[in-house]
This record gives C-alpha cells, sequence and structure tokens, in this order.
C-alpha cells in the first residue's frame, strides 16, 4: 500500500457510523480484530459492544467483496455507582479482547474502569419445534389436554447471534483500568490500572493475583503510574508495562510471584535541548504493543511511536514522528485537554509496517523496510467506494501547497485514538470518534 | 518575562484542571492529574525562578534558584500585611480573600499573597518530589532570611494552633497548613516537625498520616510499604487525592482545602467554614491587610482563588 497510488491503495470496505441523538455514549473507544480476522470488535462509551462480521465472499454476491456487517450487539457494561466512595463509575468500554476459539463460540474479554467480563457470543440458527408441554407460542399446554407424546425437532431458523455474560470479573482494581492482555497460555490474562496489575484465570472470577504493585507508601511520593501492559505474545511468563514516564520494564513472572522487580527496564534518554513545561507529559507512554513475532514492541507516546528490540534497552531501533508540528503547539494542546489524548498503535500481521492515528481524522502508516510513511484521512467526504485513499500533507510552515492543510487549520476535535490492522491481510478499522471505517488494500 | 507570564497562565490553568477533574465523571483520574501537576510544578519552579522586578513575587526570596533580590519588596508592601508580626497575620489575609466564587484559579482580584506563596510553593515543590530535606530546608533558610517576620502561614485552618512546622519562621504561625506534607517538611532550624494535625480529619489518607514527606524523614512514611489489603485500597484513592491535593494546599494555603471535597457544593462550605474561622481570630488584622489586598498582581490571585 505504499508503492503507486494508481496500482495500489486503500479503499473503504465498510463505513458504520454510530447514531442516535448526538451523545458521547457513541464515540467508539476500543477495536479489535479477532485472531482470524473475521471478526472486529468494538466498543463505545456508552458500554455497547458491536461486532462486525466479515462476509465470506462468494459468487453469488460478488458485490460485497468481504464487507464487514454488523453480527451482533450487546450492552456489556452499565453505569455504576460506587456508594462508599461516592463515585460514579463509567461504563465506557477501555478495552476489548479476543480469546482464541476453541470451538464454535467465540470469546472475548470487555473492560471499563472496574470491571472485566467475558462475554460468550454464540450462533444460533435452529429451534426444537414440536414441544409436549407448551405449544408453539410458548404457552404452556394443561397436562390434562395431552393425550400423546412427540419428539421436538430441530428446525433450521434465521440466524441469531447471542451474547452472554460467562464471567463478571471485579472489585479487583482501585484505580482506573487501563488494560487487559491475555496470556498465551490462553488460560490466564492480565488487568492493569494506574498503580497495579493484577493476573487472572479465566475460569475463576473471586480471586486475582497481584502481579505488579507500584503504590508508594505515601502517596505523595507518587511520580508514575502505568499506562498500559501486554502478554508477550509466546512466552507465557514475559509481560511488558509502559509508564507515565516513558518507560518500558519487562517482567518475567518465573522470577518471583510479586514482579516489582523488573527483568528489563526500557528508557531512552531524555532529549535535553527539546525541554518544556510539557515534556514529562508527552513522554507518557499511552500504548504498547508486542509485534506478531514476540522480538519487538511498539510504543507509542504524543509526538512519536518507537519500536524496540526486546534486546537492547538502552534506546528503541526505530523512532517515527507521527505529527511533530504540533511540538510547537503543546500549550495549546494542554489547554485543550488533547495533550493528554491516548492515542493506540498496531503491527500489521508481519510486523512489515506499524499504525496509529492523529488529528482531523488522519492516520499515518510506516513501511519498515522501506522507511515510507503517508497519511491517509478517514472521513466520509474522502471514502469513496471505489476510490482509494489519497495521501495527506501537514503543511508546517511557508507556503501551503495546494492539498495541503495547515497546522493551524486541523480539526483537534477529530482525532482517531484507536485502529486495528487485520492480523493477516491488508484490512484496517479506523475508529473516527463516531464513525468506523474499514479499509481494504486493493489493486486495481 | 515572558517566561513568568507563561508559567503563570500554566500554572492558572493547570489548577483549573484539577478542579475540574473533582466533578468529571468517573472520578478522579490519578494518570491525568499527577501529569497536570507535574506541570504545575514545572510552571511554578519557573515562574520562581525567573527573576523579574516588575512582580510582587517574593520569589527573590524563596526561589531555589539565586534569584536578583527584589528591592525590598518582600517586606515592603503587601508583605506589609505579612510583615506584621506574625501570628494572625497571614491567615487573616486568606480567609479574606477565599470567599471569592471562582476556584480555579482567575487572576483578577490582586491580593498579597506572594511572599508567601513563594516560600510555600518552593517547600511545596520540594516536598512533592520529596526531594531531600536539605534542599527543602535550605529553600525555606532562603525564604526565611529576607524576611523577619515573615508571616508564612499559608495555612488551612488548623483545628491545632500549633503551628505545624511549616514556615519555620520564628514566630508562632498558627497553623502552618497543616494538610499540606512538604509544610512539614521545610523546617530549617526546627527538630521534626510534630505530626501534621488532623486538618481534614475527614482525608487523612497520605496527607494526614504521611505527615510530613521527604523533607521529614522522621515522619516520613516508613520504607516499608502498606500492607496489601482491600483496606488498604480502598484509601487508596482517597489518598492519592488528598496527596495531589494536600502538595497544592501546601502551595496555596486554606482554600484549597475545598478541593479535598468531592462535591463542589461541599467544598465551599467548608473552605467558607474555615475561612471564619481565622477570621474571627483575627479581625484585627483583617482590616489591616485589606487595602494591602488591591494592589495585588494576577499570580497572586490564582493563589488566593483557591
Amino acid at each position: 500500500m505504499f508503492s503507486g497510488p494508481r496500482q495500489r491503495g486503500l479503499r473503504l470496505l465498510t463505513h458504520a457510523e454510530w447514531c442516535g441523538v448526538p451523545s458521547e455514549a457513541d464515540i467508539i473507544s476500543t477495536v479489535e480484530f479477532n485472531y482470524s480476522g473475521d471478526l472486529l470488535a468494538t466498543g463505545d462509551k456508552g458500554g455497547r459492544v458491536v461486532i462486525f462480521q466479515r462476509e465470506q465472499e462468494s459468487k453469488s454476491r460478488p458485490h460485497s467483496r468481504g464487507e464487514y456487517n454488523v453480527y451482533s450487539t450487546f450492552q456489556s457494561h452499565e453505569p455504576e455507582f460506587d456508594y462508599l466512595k461516592s463515585l460514579e463509575i463509567e461504563e465506557k468500554i477501555n478495552k476489548i479482547r479476543w480469546l482464541p476459539q476453541q470451538n464454535a463460540a467465540h470469546f472475548l474479554l470487555s473492560t471499563n474502569d472496574k470491571t472485566i467480563k467475558l462475554w460468550k457470543i454464540s450462533e444460533r440458527d435452529k429451534r426444537a419445534e414440536g414441544y409436549n408441554l407448551k405449544d408453539e407460542d410458548g404457552r404452556l399446554r394443561d397436562p390434562f389436554r395431552i393425550t400423546a407424546l412427540r419428539v421436538p425437532i430441530l428446525k433450521p431458523m434465521d440466524l441469531m447471534v447471542e451474547a452472554s455474560p460467562r464471567r463478571i470479573f471485579a472489585n479487583a482494581h482501585t484505580y482506573h483500568i487501563n488494560s487487559i492482555s491475555v496470556n498465551s497460555d490462553h488460560e490466564t490474562y492480565l488487568s492493569a490500572d494506574d498503580l497495579r496489575i493484577n493476573l487472572w484465570h479465566l475460569e475463576i472470577t473471586d480471586r486475582s493475583f497481584n502481579i505488579v504493585d507500584i503504590k508508594p507508601a505515601n502517596m505523595e511520593e507518587l511520580t508514575e503510574v502505568i499506562t498500559a501492559a501486554e502478554f508477550h505474545p509466546h512466552q507465557c511468563n514475559v509481560f511488558v508495562y509502559s509508564s507515565s514516564k516513558g518507560t518500558i520494564r519487562l517482567c518475567d513472572m518465573r522470577s518471583s510471584a510479586l514482579c516489582d522487580r523488573h527483568s528489563k527496564f526500557f528508557e531512552e534518554p531524555e532529549d535535553p535541548s527539546s525541554r518544556s513545561f510539557f515534556s514529562e507529559i508527552i513522554s507518557s507512554i499511552s500504548d504498547v504493543k508486542f509485534s506478531h513475532s514476540g522480538r519487538y514492541m511498539m510504543t507509542r507516546d504524543y509526538l512519536s511511536v518507537k519500536v524496540w528490540d526486546l534486546n537492547m534497552e538502552s534506546r528503541p531501533v526505530e523512532t517515527h514522528q507521527v505529527h511533530e508540528y504540533l511540538r510547537s503547539k503543546l500549550c495549546s494542546l494542554y489547554e485543550n485537554d488533547c495533550i493528554f489524548d491516548k492515542f493506540e498503535c498496531c503491527w500489521n500481521g508481519s510486523d512489515s509496517a506499524i499504525m496509529t492515528g492523529s488529528y482531523n481524522n488522519f492516520f499515518r502508516m510506516f513501511d519498515r523496510n522501506t522507511r515510507r510513511d503517508v497519511t491517509l484521512e478517514a472521513s466520509r467526504e474522502n471514502s469513496k467506494p471505489r476510490a482509494s485513499l489519497k495521501p495527506r500533507k501537514v503543511c508546517t510552515g511557508g507556503k501551503r501547497k495546494k492539498d495541503e492543510i495547515s497546522v493551524d487549520s486541523l480539526d483537534f476535535n477529530k482525532k482517531i485514538l484507536h485502529t486495528a490492522w487485520h492480523p493477516m491481510e491488508n484490512i484496517i478499522a479506523v475508529a473516527a470518534t463516531n464513525n468506523l471505517y474499514i479499509f481494504q488494500d486493493k489493486i486495481n | 518575562m515572558e517566561f513568568k507570564l507563561e508559567a503563570h497562565r500554566i500554572v492558572s490553568i493547570s489548577l483549573g484542571k484539577i478542579y475540574n477533574s473533582r466533578v468529571q465523571r468517573g472520578g478522579i483520574k490519578l494518570h491525568k492529574n499527577l501529569l497536570v501537576s507535574l506541570v504545575l510544578r514545572s510552571a511554578r519552579q519557573v515562574y520562581l525562578s525567573d527573576p523579574c522586578p516588575g512582580l510582587y513575587l517574593a520569589g527573590s526570596a524563596g526561589t531555589p534558584a539565586p534569584p536578583t533580590p527584589q528591592p525590598g519588596e518582600p517586606t515592603a508592601q503587601p508583605p506589609a500585611g505579612w510583615g506584621e508580626p506574625p501570628p494572625p497575620a497571614p491567615r487573616a489575609a486568606w480567609p479574606d480573600t477565599e470567599p471569592q466564587p471562582e476556584r480555579p484559579a482567575v487572576p483578577d482580584a490582586p491580593r498579597a499573597v506572594d511572599p508567601e506563596p513563594a516560600a510555600a510553593v518552593t517547600g511545596a515543590g520540594d516536598a512533592f518530589r520529596g526531594r531531600e530535606e536539605d534542599t527543602a530546608e535550605a529553600a525555606w533558610g532562603r525564604v526565611d532570611r529576607p524576611r523577619v517576620a515573615a508571616a508564612v502561614a499559608v495555612s488551612d485552618v488548623s483545628p491545632e494552633g500549633a503551628s505545624v512546622g511549616c514556615p519555620p519562621t520564628r514566630e508562632e504561625q498558627p497553623g502552618a497548613s497543616p494538610a499540606a506534607d512538604c509544610r512539614c517538611a521545610p523546617r530549617p532550624a526546627e527538630a521534626e516537625p510534630s505530626a501534621p494535625p488532623a486538618l481534614y480529619p475527614r482525608k487523612r489518607g497520605a496527607a494526614g498520616a504521611g505527615g510530613g514527606h521527604a523533607g521529614c524523614p522522621a515522619l516520613c512514611s516508613t520504607p516499608l510499604k502498606k500492607p496489601r489489603r482491600d483496606g488498604g485500597e480502598e484509601d487508596g484513592e482517597e489518598e492519592m487525592e488528598t496527596g495531589n491535593v494536600a502538595n497544592l494546599i501546601s502551595i496555596f494555603g486554606s482554600s484549597f482545602s475545598g478541593l479535598l471535597r468531592k462535591s463542589p457544593g461541599g467544598g465551599r462550605e467548608e473552605e467558607e467554614g474555615e475561612e471564619s474561622g481565622p477570621e474571627d481570630a483575627e479581625p484585627g488584622q483583617i482590616c489591616c491587610d485589606k487595602p494591602v489586598l488591591r494592589d495585588i498582581n494576577p499570580w497572586s490571585t490564582a493563589i488566593v482563588a483557591f
């Protein structure tokens, strides 16, 4: 997708808009493909989960081209109230993580600030007919009227997708949960809040193990918080967590029960020349993701994406600037709170490219091999079904060329915080406020 | 000078954010508040270390970085009110300005708080960072020297009259802000500060219990972590609030106590309640201070607003 515009390009596959009375509840807060890429789950601020399924491309419906359509919608979390602390608990879905599929049903974990839930999504396409004790409407029959017995038979019905909560993992976090990550053992997962990381077993809801605790005895000595955590994709004893100070710690659960001492510590020395009031804020890592290979990990801070080699702790092996032109605007971005936006990042299936979002509905993709990068826009006006996305450019100073956008014209309310890449194909999902765009890289 | 102005502006914005975070849905976000407090600290440092003759900043006296001494400022005017023999002075000043409606730092009403906040701020900053006691003490030391009778007590209404430690001024400063950890710390000449009074009996949390901070090693939380219990956890969030806010309190004095309350309404009431205390206590002083309060620079206002 980085070669000539005529040959290949990202085409819009699906556009879904969360509508209704315009409200904050429709803002998408997380996007995640499942392991096969056939399902895409989204969570929003209203606590709902909407799952899209890829249509099978078939001869009978050649125009569908493998689009994603809504598969299931359910309310995962409701607003709650903590009476003890007089705090409202938001229902916003912070993260969704799929479990690897083991049978016909699909399982995913969804979490808000305090509670994690395991959902089972199953299909029902048959129903039993011919019950003895109730008639077709479901009304109970008078037992005295039953004179003969019959065996109910299964008949096909319209496909129904049901979501049911199978486990609820609650009351384990004092602070706001920011990450969940399923372990490669497929039995355990971790959940991280600002100061602690807990390890759970998927079958056990009344207990969790605390594996990281960075809460200082005196809260006034607090200097950093945990911002993201993830298990290694292959080594079930290894996980990493990032901090608000721009550091990443890799921990090995075999070394001790409480992983307060890290095995590796990744930090890039700060460049003193770029110090400002906001240096600390912009160095805070908002997302950390292992590569599929498990050899690298990627971190996102406010202005850049960095790729780290797990074998080298002193500095990242790659640094990609996402929107360096914002460095001179940090004060305004602090005022309007944009500087606190938590952007996510993701790898493609082969780890050759990475993607992350920006403002003005722009998102950026970086090809690690060719070192090329591109800025694209996810918006209705720019996404005609057959046309491929045009690269965009931000003018950072001097004369603005045609088709360029000046920094001052950027719309900071249109932010792309959540993106996801299909695990195997070049299909990407981009969440722009209350809109979901799914693009596919296609040859003309 | 520009740095100073920008720093001032950033401090105002930061305080506003912290204030607003109280009423945000979903509870106080620890991460964001931590970042805001870091910015606040940086801005304050810059503000204090940027010498600027035009402003009434006792900064000259209280800044960590060697600043150019402000000509007589600290002891001159607004501080005049402060300069008075201590005990009542500072507290009187505070209550007077507190009733201002807007909480977030809105620089409008003038007020002479500078020497105080400067000192306090320094201490607070140190505290927040858990600096070495020496640094904190040194900072306080600097504050002291130029101002003999410095009314340093940017203090909350303290139930206990005894000034807990802060501002080391010889005079008894009634109620050095108790909640402020750092307040305890900077006690250059004194022995360990006594345990901070429970200014906020309801929310001791870390601030109260923790007592001092780095500056008061004796008081400091023990090196051992608190046992991880659910009970302890419960305090966590509250402690966080208290801790952060306590630092700010040390900077900005009693008005800030309102921030510990979760409800704005409740907060205000408390604030006013507390203010009435000192006011009643030192009516004379208030009269004295009032005229002075008018000549204030916006910076102080920010502090005053809280």
